[in-house]
């Protein structure tokens, strides 16, 4: 059962989940789960992946929660914990080409409508460029332009500099540019 | 051949210009970043006036166009992986269980996480008490009694609590401009009820803790 917790700040659920209250964390994985798992789909590309890696982290997140400072906020330290753990599934996966499990919960192919054809091909041309780009740019493309986080936002949850991430930006903003110029 | 009074349109070419810079002198990935935050439309001053920086603009954001696309497509979580991180979490948290019953057809048992569960639905229903989080912990009785127990216990109350003592800590949000005392005592009265209602529970007691106000 969910609590009447539209009520309470994200500040009030972590300290009572930090109290051993474990339905205030129900409540905070009600509210963040999905950012957990879309993350790690944008960052994966794979849908299996992605429910791998949100699970991870989220119980990571309980695991983790008595050293949890409220000097962030609670969503900011779930990008970071989700994040790490997508990295680290990155580099210890060997390059893979691209797979239908890209393409999301497409509908059967005979009676696909031009629109839900475009779509598919949209989202699996748009997965495929993301997942290509290096981890840094991957993770400052899907933080900033999938996200809606600020450069100083994506510093602070990658460990980097402003600057830094502006750079990944810049660069992985012109990979795509230049992959999705090709396939247009 | 594209001369410099040309706007250029392939994005390749725009963002493999000399030192990435636009007829103009503009920097072709500033316009890029432009497009891609969705601010093509606001033009600078130098842009209004500028054919190439306009064209670029377009360019870069017809191509940003399905990543804005895929940006926006809902993505919500399986609730398969919800089940499986509460699966996970049950198992981590460290259980303690009320014995109700231990005879040779079988024990009963009632996880405390379900006590507590129960009396925060009870607290919900009290008018005035806005959140509820429920807590149930060992009393010090059933810990002693568990210790003294441990040497000759039903083998499947391994983990458990005998006896039928149950202490539930309560974490209260109140509306605000309510009787505090007032509602804590209806809280315990109200949670100690449907426990021994719900579960055979008698030995029940309630510590309510209201740490905040809500508007």
């Amino acid at each position: 059962m969910r609590v009447k917790g539209a009520d309470v700040d994200d500040g009030y659920l972590v300290q009572r989940a930090q109290e051993g209250y474990l339905d205030a964390f129900a409540e905070l994985v009600e509210r963040h789960g999905p950012l957990a798992y879309r993350v790690a789909l944008r960052l994966l590309g794979s849908h299996h992946d992605a429910e791998d890696v949100a699970q991870e982290a989220l119980v990571a997140a309980w695991q983790q929660l008595p050293g949890f400072k409220a000097d962030s906020a609670f969503s900011t330290w779930l990008y970071q914990i989700v994040t790490r753990r997508a990295l680290n599934r990155i580099t210890r996966a060997r390059p893979t080409a691209a797979s239908l499990d890209q393409l999301g919960d497409v509908a059967g192919t005979d009676n696909q409508t031009a629109a839900t054809a475009e779509r598919d091909l949209t989202i699996s041309a748009v997965t495929s460029a993301v997942t290509a780009l290096p981890p840094p740019q991957r993770i400052a493309i899907v933080l900033h332009h999938f996200e809606g986080l600020s450069n100083a936002e994506i510093a602070v949850i990658t460990g980097s500099s402003i600057a830094a991430v502006r750079s990944h930006l810049f660069r992985g903003r012109r990979t795509l540019s230049e992959k999705l110029a090709e396939w247009r | 051949m594209t001369g410099d009074d040309q706007p250029i349109r392939d994005v390749r070419v725009l963002l493999s210009g000399a030192r990435g810079r636009l007829a103009c002198g503009m920097d072709a990935d500033e316009l890029l970043e432009q497009a891609a935050d969705g601010y093509a439309g606001q033009l600078t001053g130098h842009q209004q006036e500028c054919p190439h920086c306009q064209a670029a603009l377009q360019e870069f954001s017809r191509v940003w166009e399905p990543v804005r696309r895929l940006a926006s497509e809902p993505v919500a979580i399986p609730a398969a992986v919800k089940a499986a991180v509460f699966g996970q979490l049950r198992d981590l948290v460290s259980d303690v269980w009320y014995t109700l019953q231990v005879t040779d057809d079988g024990a009963i048992r009632i996880a405390a996480r379900v006590v507590a569960a129960i009396a925060r639905r009870a607290a919900q229903k009290v008018p005035g008490v806005g959140v509820a989080f429920g807590r149930s912990t060992r009393s010090k009785a059933a810990g002693l009694a568990e210790q003294s127990t441990l040497g000759h216990r039903h083998q499947h109350s391994a983990v458990g609590v005998l006896g039928r003592t149950a202490v539930v800590d309560l974490a209260l949000a109140v509306r605000y401009g309510e009787n505090l005392d007032l509602i804590a005592r209806q809280v315990q009265q109200r949670v100690i009820a449907d426990l021994r209602a719900c579960t055979g529970l008698q030995d029940i007691a309630v510590n309510v803790t209201v740490d905040d106000i809500l508007p």
